[in-house]
């Protein structure tokens, strides 16, 4: 039987009717359209389908949407306004950190939990923290480069703040 | 997933009751292992108890003269995030930390991890390692049992019918102690353990006072090895030392066949990750 | 030149950072049903019964087994139309297509696969190839049907009957048994590759509908849309217009997404249902659904004291699985790629492309070459060991060259490889012999090493790809192509040539998803050929748009078109700038008004094919040749290897866009690394037993090497685009045979034949090693390294 939860996804609130057996995967593709998370593996192993749920990155094809009722969820469609790049959206593009796309959406998510978690990672934190999305296309290399990108960004701004 | 129907009471011993009434339902908390297997079909429900709305179980907590007390719905990043975790049982927050990967690791809890009684898992062989308790609770009351008579068998513990595991204990390891924990993968960094070691000492000097090591991921529980132990008390770690504890782990585990390795290689890889857990702790493992 | 060598921003950077780029399975259809695959438990039985009555009455659900059939061709493949859409009297491999539902959700189809019931009569099963040539195996496909003609390159492919032997390739040049008795020192190895994944990360989907018209449309994650359309055609029994194949961007493929896999049972399960039907794979069908061959390699080669290869004998077989696919294509390849890029005088090559009862093998990255590159660059390390010489000496010694004739008689243009092999040497940092030895690592117990592979392999050929280019009178230009945006950058990279070709701003071009009411024939995207074929294509289509502006600029500026130049949208005279007009003003002097389009269209076949009496002529209408080098740090405790450095260098022709073959390189190296280290499939009594990626471990990005470098040299082909020649694919042959040289310079020349290198592997070999006395660490001189080493002593 389907229950009503409140919730909170990308800012906004919603009131959601899941069935039990509904993942938040689910829910976010079918119910409201947002299809940037994907499934990949169905098994928690590759990332694709990475979302926050309270500011921490979990893989929402283990996640039972019922289980998201008070909490915040923020999917790639709402880490920058409508038409608008976040800073680690930008770097992706700049350091072309993507080919097929398919890995990037998750990717960008769990770099976004890094910079919450580990906003000094180096490289071996970063590697560490991210080598549970897996991308064949083979794009670590740029994936890497921009999340020093922001890192090294977001360091030069605190530098700035500082100074000033 | 096919269609199950979900209860979500909002205390322990309403779930309790409702496991007792229904008994063919399972309790699921983060769901990591629980929805993989009904997914694959494995496990067909059509019931299950959702204790993830209950509150105020995923409280970690110290005492002194207790240790650490885990709610068994704190998530295993909760554990080795926690600074309580990390001042104090700094192996744990390791053992932790190796487990799967950041989605996982917020999603699965404690309670969760050892209640499934998998024997690919970090955690279970460094609470064993660390003297753990599990707490129990029913409906009318609750018990405690070392975590290493709780695990009985590959997906098999104690659990009796309308038990939950409610809280993981540690107790304080004591001063003096250094403890490390070594995972080994045999495929990628994202593979399950092919063997984890979990290894605390004393140390006077260079000399051993006394030592607790237990391999875990290869047998279908951790397996303490009491008699290495023995050994290595009153030794200095040197070469002949570590060498002779990697025969005598490798001597005395029976490890069981898997995709990640045979009995005869996981034999030998767990006598050499004895000695380099040992080499470690003993080196790097923090003391306090 | 301005678009061509340069960095282009990619296109679909916007789209897919913010996770709007749209794959298959976020298309919603009205009306739309789920379906859900009922697949085999059984590798190989006889379908009994099927009954679906209590799924239908109970669920409401549609339903596709072999009693829906009526009416229609339900074989397709690639080569040989040996698959049924849905099982019609036996299953062939565990997870082979039984039954198929259609329900409003997903979960109540899953539900629905619990109530069919299904009784099989188990037959015997074969395992591998070996096993299935064995007397008394059961026959898989007692009945063939004839071979496709479509594909001109399959003549020199012989299709065997009454065996599971599917087809064998042969080709030869002078006298191997003569030169090989003749050598100074003879080589007889055995190596093997396993069944493993592409690991594309979006798994198979299909969306199929009938329009009332009669007119069946398909949304699909595929490789080849001309393909499909023709597959479905035929299968329908429609005019080829009447089948309409859309393709949005692809979540990967290499391989897997070529030719039909789910577009059969959607397009017939639609048109039972009268409703959209879309069908998405979860991981572990995926595992069920493509795979990369498994190979056993036998080698035998014959070197003289001088370093010279004499001669060389392969025989390379191929398990195909249970349906042929493009399987007999896959193993012609990498027949006649067995020898490697060598000049040997004696030469006979075999590859046999043989049925099994496991999961239909295709099209993978690479294409049948990684299955014999890793036995001939291996066995290439161990003959220099040896002899006592550089192994990047005696790979120079006998590499091929511009203007050599190849086994295949053909004659070898743009061949850069020597080239790739002194980049590699270098970036590698070799040393000469020197670097045959084992390195010290800082951790006790490990040891390093560092080694290098070349590599050969030819593109589809003969094959077709045709552009239409659409100038409009903004002066922005559309390209109409079949090419799919699959990761590999053609939407950026294409855009490049045409605006190059026609002289415009790069932001002015815009690609087109395949559509085929749209977008004209192409073979498919896929053996790396859609830079050379479609670029060449697009090329051809803009030049003549170009020279139509020539045309009427002429007249308007009073010049000879040869006289003119356009760039950056604007056709001026040469040295007068003045002289000019702008796309808009020459649209306006031709049309009498700024409207209209001008178009340009071109079909490119490459021209080729192989004789069926001696699997000679032209196989390749260019060249793929590259070379990779590893570092590796080896536990010689536990046997666990890490790549600490990677390298791999690729002639490109002439580079388009040099940041995306980096990282294209990127990719061929890391599903070679995985393939090298941790990747297998592995099956227990027929049964998949790691099916899903909790089992099957791809590398990460903790597996990543320390440091990788991609390089790229330039040899022009005369038919590529600005020289351009196919790279998608051409670094990933070499990456696994460098890794095991690496391995087996740590090791003091303990040589590892089997893939993957498990530690488990590495270890034993390393007490073989020493067991048998030779040096398993430390400094195993060169000369005295027999150690692991099967040659001509054990043989």
């Amino acid at each position: 039987m389907k229950r009503l939860i409140s919730t909170t996804i990308n800012g906004r609130e919603r009131e959601l009717a899941v069935a039990p057996n509904r993942t938040l995967l689910e829910v976010l593709r079918e119910d409201l359209q947002l299809t940037g998370a994907v499934e990949g593996c169905g098994v928690g192993q590759c990332g694709s389908c990475t979302v926050l749920v309270d500011g921490r990155p979990v893989s929402s094809c283990l996640t039972l949407a019922t289980n998201v009722e008070g909490r915040s969820v923020t999917t790639i469609e709402g880490v920058a306004p409508a038409g608008q790049l976040s800073a680690v959206q930008q770097a992706f593009i700049n350091r072309q950190a993507f080919q097929c796309g398919f890995c990037t959406p998750g990717m960008i998510m769990a770099v976004e939990g890094l910079l919450r978690d580990e906003p000094g990672a180096g490289e071996a934190q970063i590697r560490d923290y991210l080598s549970g999305n897996l991308c064949r296309c083979g794009t670590y290399s740029a994936v890497i480069d921009a999340v020093k990108d922001v890192i090294a960004e977001v360091g030069a701004a605190r530098d700035r703040a500082s100074a000033g | 997933m096919r269609r199950f129907e979900l209860l979500e009471p909002e205390s322990f011993t309403a779930a309790s009751a409702a496991l007792l009434e229904h008994p063919e339902a399972k309790a699921i908390a983060g769901g990591t292992a629980l929805l993989i297997l009904i997914k694959h079909g494995v496990y067909i429900p059509e019931l299950l108890v959702n204790l993830r709305k209950i509150p105020g179980m995923a409280d970690i907590t110290w005492d002194a003269a207790t240790g650490l007390r885990i709610g068994a719905l704190a998530s295993i990043n909760d554990v080795e995030r926690s600074p309580l975790v990390r001042e104090h049982l700094p192996m744990l927050a390791e053992a932790c930390h190796v487990v799967a990967n950041i989605r996982i690791r917020n999603l699965a809890t404690i309670g969760g991890n050892v209640a499934h009684g998998d024997y690919q898992s970090d955690p279970p062989t460094a609470l064993v390692a660390l003297g753990a308790v599990v707490e129990l609770t029913t409906a009318t009351g609750s018990r405690d049992l070392p975590l290493a008579d709780f695990l009985l068998g590959a997906y098999e513990t104690a659990l009796e019918p309308g038990e939950l595991v409610s809280a993981v204990r540690v107790p304080p390891p004591g001063a003096g102690w250094r403890s490390a924990y070594l995972k080994f993968t045999t495929r990628s960094s994202e593979d399950r353990p092919a063997v984890g070691v979990a290894t605390l000492l004393q140390l006077d000097g260079g000399t051993v006072r006394e030592a607790r090591l237990v391999v875990g991921a290869v047998t279908v529980t951790p397996s303490r090895m009491t008699e290495v132990e023995a050994y290595l008390g009153g030794r200095t770690l040197d070469a002949g030392t570590l060498a002779q504890v990697g025969r005598m782990v490798a001597a005395r585990i029976e490890p069981i066949d898997d995709i990640r390795g045979s009995a005869a290689y996981k034999r030998r890889l767990a006598g050499v990750q004895a000695e380099r857990a040992l080499e470690l702790c003993s080196t790097m493992g923090a003391a306090r | 030149m301005t678009s061509i060598g340069i960095d282009a921003p990619r296109v679909d950077g916007p789209a897919k950072v913010t996770g709007q780029a749209t794959y298959t399975a976020d298309i919603v259809l009205p009306g739309m049903l789920h379906a859900k695959v009922l697949r085999s438990t059984l590798p190989h039985a006889r379908l009994v019964r099927i009954d679906v009555s209590a799924a239908e009455r109970e669920l409401g659900v549609i339903t596709l087994t072999r009693d829906d059939l009526a009416g229609i061709d339900p074989y397709y493949g690639a080569v040989l139309k040996d698959q049924p859409v849905v099982a019609i009297d036996r299953v062939l491999f565990a997870g082979d297509v039984v039954a198929v539902v259609a329900a409003e959700s997903r979960d109540i189809a899953e539900e629905a696969l619990d109530l069919i019931e299904v009784e099989y009569e188990a037959l015997p099963s074969v395992g591998d190839p070996f096993a299935a040539q064995a007397p008394g195996a059961p026959i898989l496909h007692a009945e063939r049907n004839t071979p496709e003609v479509q594909f001109l390159d399959m003549k020199s492919v012989h299709f065997q009957a009454d065996s599971n032997v599917c087809s064998i390739y042969h080709v030869a040049q002078g006298d191997f048994e003569a030169g090989y008795a003749a050598a100074d020192h003879k080589f007889d190895d055995v190596y093997t590759v396993p069944t493993i994944q592409h690991g594309h990360m979006e798994p198979h989907a299909s969306t199929a509908y009938w329009e009332p018209g009669g007119k069946l449309v398909v949304h699909t994650a595929t490789q080849n849309p001309s393909v499909i359309r023709t597959q479905l055609a035929e299968m329908f029994s429609l005019p080829e217009s009447m089948v309409r194949v859309i393709v949005p961007y692809l979540g990967g493929g290499y391989g897997a997404k070529t030719y039909p896999k789910l577009e059969p049972i959607v397009a017939v399960l639609s048109r039972k249902a009268k409703r959209p039907v879309s069908l998405v794979l979860t991981r572990e069908e995926v595992f069920m659904t493509a795979v990369r061959h498994a190979a056993s390699v036998r080698i035998r080669t014959g070197i003289n004291n001088d370093g010279q290869i004499v001669a060389r004998k392969v025989e390379a077989t191929y398990d195909t699985g249970a349906y042929a696919d493009i399987g007999p294509r896959t193993c012609k390849n990498g027949g006649y790629a067995s020898g490697g890029p060598y000049r040997i005088e004696h030469q006979d090559l075999t590859s046999y492309c043989v049925y099994t009862n496991r999961p239909p093998s295709g099209a993978f990255r690479g294409f049948g070459v990684p299955q014999v590159c890793w036995p001939y660059e291996s066995q290439m390390d161990d003959m220099a060991r040896r002899l006592g010489v550089d192994p990047v000496a005696l790979r120079r010694q006998n590499l091929i060259h511009e203007g050599d004739t190849f086994v295949t008689g053909d004659k070898l243009i743009a061949i850069g490889l020597d080239k790739c092999l002194e980049e590699v040497a270098s970036a590698i940092g070799w040393k000469g012999i020197e670097s045959t030895r084992p390195m010290p690592s800082d951790k006790p117990g490990f040891v390093r090493g560092i080694g290098i592979a070349v590599m050969i392999k030819s593109t589809m050929t003969p094959s077709n790809s045709a552009a239409s280019v659409r100038l409009n009178s903004d002066g922005s230009a559309t390209l109409l192509t079949s090419s799919v945006e699959m990761g590999q950058g053609p939407h950026t990279a294409l855009a490049q040539i045409v605006a190059e070709t026609i002289g415009l701003p790069l932001n002015r071009v815009t690609i087109t998803f395949p559509d085929t009411d749209f977008t004209p024939y192409d073979q498919s995207t896929s053996s790396s050929r859609t830079i050379f074929s479609m670029g060449h294509a697009a090329q051809k289509a803009g030049l003549q748009i170009r020279d139509q502006l020539l045309e009427i600029a002429a007249k308007q500026l009073e010049a000879s078109p040869g006289d003119l130049q356009i760039e950056e949208g604007i056709i001026a005279v040469k040295g007068s700038p003045d002289r000019s007009l702008t796309i808009p003003q020459a649209f306006r002097a031709h049309f009498g008004t700024p409207v209209g389009s001008l178009f340009g269209a071109f079909d490119f076949q490459t021209t080729g094919g192989l004789r069926p009496e001696d699997g000679k002529g032209k196989a390749s209408a260019f060249w793929f040749l590259s070379a990779a080098g590893a570092e590796v740090e080896v536990d010689t405790r536990t046997g666990k290897i890490r790549v600490i450095k990677a390298v791999t260098v690729v002639d490109t022709g002439k580079t388009i866009n040099p940041r995306q073959c980096w990282l294209q390189n990127e990719g061929s190296m890391l599903t070679a690394l995985g393939s090298a280290l941790q990747e297998e499939m592995v099956f227990d009594n027929g049964q998949p037993v790691n099916s899903s990626f909790l089992d099957y471990l791809m590398p990460s990005m903790e597996d990543y090497p320390d440091e990788f470098q991609s390089m790229l040299v330039e040899t022009p082909h005369p038919e590529g685009p600005f020289g351009a020649k196919g790279m998608g694919e051409a670094a990933l042959g070499p990456v696994a045979p460098a890794i095991g040289n690496a391995v087996s310079n740590a090791l003091g020349g303990i040589r590892l034949r089997d893939l993957p290198l498990r530690p488990e592997r590495v270890l034993d070999a390393i007490d073989a090693a020493a067991a048998s006395g030779a040096a398993a660490s430390g400094a195993a001189a060169s000369g005295a390294a027999g150690a692991g080493n099967g040659g001509e002593a054990a043989r």
